[in-house]
C-alpha cells in the first residue's frame, strides 16, 4: 500500500479498524529510512521504539480509544523534548540529553495516536538556516544533495517518507526549509501551541510548527497540537476552532496584498522571481483578488529580528555551563569549567551568534541595538497589523532563493541572513504564516509564503487548500530515484 | 574638624512563605535535605524552563508594597539579570527590574522618643539562587557542591533611601520592617536562617554635605545584632580613614562575626552588567484597581496602627505598648487575654514580665507557648478573688508554663489556695508569737522590722498561702492589744 498517498486521517481510520496495518508501516518506514540514509535526516531513528509505540497503541486501539491520527507516523525535531530519548539540539552540548519529561507536543501527538518517527536534524538549537552547525552534519536536500534541506523535518516530508514533521520556526527557519523542499511549511500565532518542553533559542518569536505535504493533514495536526496550556504563560487561551471544519468553506473570498517592493531582498534569484511573478498572475483568479501595497518597514524585519534574537538565545542558553546536565569541560576553577564547557560543546557558528548576542545587549549597545531593534519590532507589528485589517492575506516569496549550496562551516555567516528577508516579519509580530510550494525552472522548488491576522490560522488553510485544488502545486520526487 | 555624619541604605531579601516557589510548584520548605525540592523549571533543565507565576508571590509583594506605603506599579512585568554562577540554574535571575511592584515608601521608627521616618526607594520580587555547599572555606574545600532547594524561592528585595543616620537607626528600621512582614504573614523574617538577609551601603559626609568618600557594600550580616556591629565598626573604619587623610574605597566588604571586623571581599568577577531586559516568558499582568482593592481590604492592622491603639485604648505606658506591639503574636494574645480579663495593666506586667522571661529563657515563639490568654486570665481572677496570692501565682505560671495544666487544676491538686478564714490564721499566729519571744519584746521596743520578721515566719509556716494582708491585720491587733 502507498502509504504517502493517503490523507492521514483516513489512515488512521484504516489503522483503527485494522490495527495490523502498523505491521505495514513499520515496515514501509524501515524500508524509507534505508533509501534517504544519506540525506542526513535523522539525529535519532529507533526502530525498537516505533515498534514500543506500535504495540501500545494496538492496546489503546483495542480499547477503543478515538485516536484522530492512530498510526501515523510523525517527527519531532530533536529540540522537542520526548520523555527519556535523546534530545541533542543538533549539539554536541546535549549530545546525552534524555530530558525527564515530554513535552505538550509530544504529549498531544501521543494521546491522538500517533507515532514517534524519529527526531530530525536541525541547525544547532535550531538557530540558522546555512546547514552548518549541526553536531551531527548538515540535512541535504532531497532535489539535490548539493544543497541543504535548511531542516531535516522538511526532507522527511520532501521524500514522501512522513506525512508530517513538527519543528520549531523562530525567525522562519521552518517556512524556509519547507520552501527549499517543496512543501507546506507552516507557523501558527504565537502562543497557538504551547512551548512547554521545546528547547528554543529567543522565546519571544519561537513557535512549534508543522511540515506538511496535504492541508488537510495540516489541518488535522494543527487541531491536535493546538490548545491552551496553563503552564505556558504566552499560552493562547480560549478555545481552538475547528480547522478541519474550515476547510469546508468554498466561498470564501481572499483580498490579497502583496508589498509593492516585494522583490528588494539582498540575493533575490532571478528564477524565485520569475517564478513569483507567474504564480501572482495564476492566482488572480475567482475567489482571489491581489493588490499591491506600500509598506514601510516590513523590510528591515530580518534586521531586526537578527538582533532581538540573538539578545535572548545569550540568556535562553545560558544554562548551558557544565553545572548539571549537558557537556562539561574540565577546568581548574568554576570560571575555567564554563569556559571551556562552552568552548567546546558549542560550535563556532553559535558562539559567533552568542557573542553578537552579549554585544547587542551589553549595557553599551543596548539602546543601540537591542532598543533599537524592539522599537523596529513594535512599527513593524502596527504595519502589519494595520494592512491586516483591509486584508485577509499579505504575500511575499518565502525566501529570495532556493536551496544554497550546503557551505562549509569555515566560511563566515551574515549576522543577520537574507534568507530570513520575508519570514522574519511574521515571527516578530507573532502572525500565523504558511509557505506553500513552488516549483522554479531551475528545477528546485520555492515558495509563496502567506500571512494571516493573529489567530486566523483558517484562513492560510484555506488559501492552502484552493491552491492544492488549482494545482498549483509540484510532483514530488520519487523516493526511489533519491539516492 | 567639621561636625560629620553617617549615611546608611539598606538592601534587605526577605523569602516569601508562599508554601510553593516563584515559578514551580516545588516545596520552600526550609532543612529539607539538597536537591529534594527541585523540577526542571527550578533547575533550568533545557525544555523544562517556562514559568508559571505564582499568583500568591505577588499578591505577598504587593501586600509589603501596600504596608510599606508604596506606589504601586500599573503593570506586574519581570526582567532577566542574566549573569553566570553556579547557583543560578538559568544563567539568569527573574526579577524586577524596569518596573519594581511598589516604589516611593516609607517606614516610622520609634527612636529617642520621636518618631522619624525612613524611605523606601523600591520594594520587587524576584526569585532565590541556589545554595553553594563547601567542606570549610569557599578557598580550602576540595570541591563546591550545589543545592537547588532554595533557587526559585520567592524573595522581596526591599531597598531604602539613604535615610538612616546611624547602627541604632538601622536595627530599629530592620526589626519594624520585620514587624511589618510578620504582621503581614508573608515571610517568618529569620536571619539565622537566612529568610532576611541585609546588605548595608555606608558613607560618611559632612553633615548635610557632599560624600566625603565612595560608600562601601556591606555583607553577610546574619543577625540584627550582626547588622548593628558592622555598620558601627565599619562607621568608625571610614571616619578613621578619612581622619587620616586618606579616601574610602568603594568596594563590597564582609562582616567577619568572629574577629568583630570588616574585611573588603576579592572579587573575580567585577564587571556587573546585568544585560537585563524584559522576560519573553512571562507576558505582563495588569495590576488593576479592584486587586489591589481586594488585597488592601485583607491588610491586618499594622504594628504602628497597633502601637497607637494600645496607648489609647489601654492607656499603657509607651514602653509596654511598644515591646507588646512589636509582635502580632504577642499583642494578639494580650488582646485575647483582656477579652477574658480585661485589666490592661495587669495583663501587661504579666505578659511583659513572667511570660516574656519564660519565653526568653527557653528559647521560645508565643505561637508554641503552652499557655493560652484563657489560662492567664484563669489565674489573674484568682489571684483578684484572692484565692491565691500573687507570690504563689508566679509558681502556677511557671508550673502551667512547663506543663500547659490549668491553672486551678494546679492550685487544687497542690493545696495552695490562699488560707484567709481568720480562725485558722489566729491558731498560726498564735503559735508564732509563743515560738518567737524575741521578735515580740523587739516590736514592743520600737524596732518596726521585727514585725516583718513575723509575717514572713507566718507566710513560712503556711507554705506562702497565708493571705498577707489578714496576716498583717491579725498579727498588728494581737501585737498592739
Ligand atoms: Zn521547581
Amino acid at each position: 500500500m502507498d502509504f504517502y498517498k493517503i490523507p492521514s486521517q483516513k489512515l488512521a481510520g484504516q489503522v483503527r479498524e485494522d490495527p495490523a496495518l502498523l505491521d505495514e508501516i513499520f515496515a514501509m518506514l524501515s524500508h524509507f529510512h534505508n533509501e534517504v540514509e544519506d540525506l542526513n535526516i535523522f539525529i535519532l531513528f529507533d526502530p525498537e521504539n516505533i515498534q514500543k509505540e506500535m504495540t501500545f497503541l494496538k492496546e489503546k486501539i483495542a480499547k477503543g480509544k478515538s485516536l484522530s491520527l492512530a498510526g501515523v507516523p510523525v517527527s519531532l525535531e530533536d529540540n522537542i523534548c520526548t520523555e527519556n530519548i535523546a534530545t541533542t539540539c543538533g549539539s554536541k552540548m546535549l549530545s546525552t540529553y534524555k530530558p525527564p519529561f515530554n513535552s505538550w507536543a509530544s504529549e498531544k501527538l501521543q494521546e491522538a495516536g500517533a507515532i514517534l518517527a524519529g527526531k530530525t536534524n536541525l541547525e544547532e538549537f535550531g538557530v540558522g538556516c546555512r546547514g552548518n552547525s549541526s553536531f551531527y552534519g548538515a540535512a541535504k536536500n532531497p532535489w539535490d544533495q548539493q544543497r541543504i534541506a535548511g531542516k531535516g523535518a522538511a526532507a522527511a516530508v520532501s521524500t514522501l517518507m512522513l506525512p508530517l514533521s513538527i519543528a520549531t520556526d523562530t525567525i522562519g527557519e521552518l517556512r524556509q526549509a519547507a520552501s527549499y523542499c517543496g512543501v507546506i511549511g507552516f507557523r501558527p500565532t504565537y502562543g497557538r501551541v504551547s512551548r512547554r518542553g521545546v528547547i528554543e533559542y529567543a522565546s519571544s518569536m519561537a513557535q512549534l510548527g508543522i511540515i506538511s505535504r496535504k492541508t488537510s493533514d495540516l489541518a488535522a495536526a494543527l487541531e491536535i497540537i493546538s490548545g491552551p496550556d496553563p503552564q505556558d504563560p504566552t499560552s493562547l487561551k480560549g478555545e481552538v476552532p475547528s480547522y478541519r471544519a474550515s476547510l469546508q468553506n468554498e466561498e470564501k473570498v481572499f483580498k490579497i496584498a502583496v508589498p509593492d517592493n516585494w522583490d528588494q531582498a539582498p540575493g533575490m534569484e532571478k528564477d524565485v522571481k520569475e517564478c513569483f511573478l507567474e504564480q501572482l498572475h495564476n492566482l488572480t483568479a475567482g475567489r482571489v483578488q491581489v493588490e499591491y501595497i506600500p509598506l514601510r518597514y516590513f523590510h528591515k524585519a530580518y534586521l531586526a529580528a537578527a538582533v532581538i534574537s540573538a539578545a535572548e538565545a545569550f540568556s535562553n542558553l545560558a544554562n548551558y555551563d557544565g553545572v548539571r546536565f549537558g557537556y562539561r569541560g574540565e577546568g581548574k576553577s568554576l570560571q575555567d569549567m564554563y569556559i571551556k564547557s562552552r568552548s567546546e560543546g558549542f560550535s563556532s557558528k553559535l558562539k559567533q551568534f552568542l557573542t553578537f548576542g552579549a554585544l547587542v545587549s551589553s549595557g553599551k549597545h543596548y539602546e543601540d541595538y537591542f532598543l533599537k531593534s524592539q522599537r523596529m519590532r513594535t512599527r513593524i507589528k502596527n504595519e502589519l497589523a494595520d494592512c491586516l485589517e483591509r486584508y485577509d492575506l499579505l504575500l511575499t516569496p518565502t525566501t529570495p532563493f532556493t536551496a544554497p549550496l550546503a557551505k562549509p562551516d569555515t566560511e563566515p555567516d551574515q549576522l543577520a541572513d537574507p534568507a530570513l528577508f520575508y519570514t522574519a516579519a511574521a515571527s516578530l509580530a507573532g502572525l500565523p504564516a504558511l509557505t506553500f510550494p513552488l516549483y522554479t525552472s531551475v528545477k528546485r522548488p520555492a515558495g509563496l509564503q502567506f500571512m494571516g491576522k493573529a489567530g486566523d490560522e483558517a484562513s492560510l488553510l484555506q488559501i492552502s487548500a484552493l491552491l492544492e485544488e488549482r494545482g498549483i502545486s509540484l510532483s514530488f520526487p520519487n523516493p526511489g530515484s533519491i539516492k | 574638624m567639621p561636625e560629620m555624619e553617617t549615611v546608611v541604605g539598606l538592601e534587605v531579601h526577605v523569602e516569601l512563605i508562599t508554601g510553593t516557589k516563584l515559578f514551580c510548584g516545588c516545596s520552600t520548605a526550609f532543612g529539607a535535605d539538597p536537591n529534594t525540592n527541585v523540577c526542571p523549571v527550578c533547575l533550568g533543565l533545557p525544555g523544562g524552563t517556562l514559568p508559571v507565576l505564582n499568583k500568591r508571590a505577588a499578591e505577598f509583594t504587593i501586600k509589603a508594597a501596600q504596608a510599606l506605603n508604596c506606589k504601586i506599579s500599573e503593570m506586574l512585568t519581570f526582567d532577566r539579570k542574566n549573569y553566570f554562577y553556579a547557583d543560578l540554574p538559568k544563567g539568569y535571575q527573574i526579577s524586577q527590574f524596569f518596573y519594581p511592584m511598589g516604589t516611593n515608601g516609607d517606614v516610622e521608627i520609634n527612636i529617642d522618643g520621636e518618631t522619624k521616618r525612613i524611605g523606601i526607594q523600591q520594594i520587587h520580587l524576584e526569585e532565590d539562587t541556589g545554595k553553594l555547599l563547601h567542606i570549610g572555606t569557599i578557598i580550602s574545600s576540595p570541591s563546591s557542591r550545589v543545592d537547588f532547594n532554595r533557587a526559585g524561592v520567592p524573595l522581596i528585595e526591599i531597598v531604602t533611601k539613604p535615610d538612616i543616620r546611624s547602627a541604632e537607626e538601622a536595627r530599629l528600621f530592620l526589626q519594624r520592617l520585620r514587624s511589618i512582614l510578620r504582621y503581614l504573614e508573608i515571610s517568618d523574617c529569620k536571619m539565622e536562617e537566612g529568610s532576611m538577609r541585609c546588605d548595608a551601603n555606608i558613607s560618611i559626609r559632612v553633615k548635610g554635605g557632599d560624600n566625603l568618600g565612595d560608600k562601601t557594600e556591606l555583607k553577610n550580616m546574619n543577625s540584627f545584632r550582626s547588622v548593628y556591629k558592622g555598620i558601627e565598626f565599619e562607621v568608625a573604619r571610614q571616619k578613621q580613614v578619612i581622619k587620616e587623610g586618606g579616601m574610602v574605597a568603594p568596594e563590597t566588604r564582609h562582616w567577619d562575626e568572629s574577629k568583630g571586623i570588616t574585611k573588603a571581599m576579592r572579587s573575580k568577577f567585577v564587571s556587573a552588567d546585568y544585560r537585563c531586559f524584559p522576560d519573553p516568558n512571562l507576558p505582563p499582568l495588569d495590576i488593576t484597581k479592584e486587586w489591589l482593592e481586594t488585597i488592601k481590604a485583607e491588610l491586618p492592622e499594622l504594628p504602628a496602627a497597633r502601637f497607637k491603639r494600645f496607648l489609647l485604648e489601654y492607656q499603657l505606658p509607651v514602653y509596654d505598648a511598644e515591646v507588646l506591639t512589636n509582635s502580632k503574636e504577642l499583642s494578639d494574645f494580650y488582646e485575647v487575654t483582656l477579652t477574658y480579663f480585661n485589666d490592661p495593666k495587669t495583663v501587661s506586667n504579666w505578659v511583659m514580665g513572667e511570660l516574656l522571661r519564660l519565653l526568653n529563657a527557653a528559647s521560645l515563639e508565643i505561637e508554641k507557648c503552652n499557655i493560652r490568654p484563657e489560662a492567664l486570665a484563669k489565674l489573674l481572677k484568682m489571684i483578684d478573688k484572692n484565692t491565691i496570692s500573687g507570690k504563689i501565682a508566679k509558681t502556677v505560671f511557671e508550673e502551667m508554663f512547663e506543663s500547659g495544666e490549668d491553672p486551678e487544676v494546679i492550685v487544687k491538686q497542690r493545696g495552695l489556695v490562699q488560707i484567709s478564714d481568720e480562725n485558722a490564721l489566729e491558731d498560726i499566729i498564735f503559735q508564732v508569737l509563743e515560738n518567737n519571744p524575741k521578735s515580740v519584746e523587739d516590736y514592743h521596743k520600737g524596732k518596726k522590722k521585727a514585725m516583718g520578721h513575723l509575717v514572713g515566719q507566718v507566710m513560712k509556716e503556711t507554705k506562702g498561702k497565708a493571705n498577707p494582708q489578714k496576716v498583717n491585720e491579725i498579727l498588728k491587733n494581737k501585737l498592739d492589744n
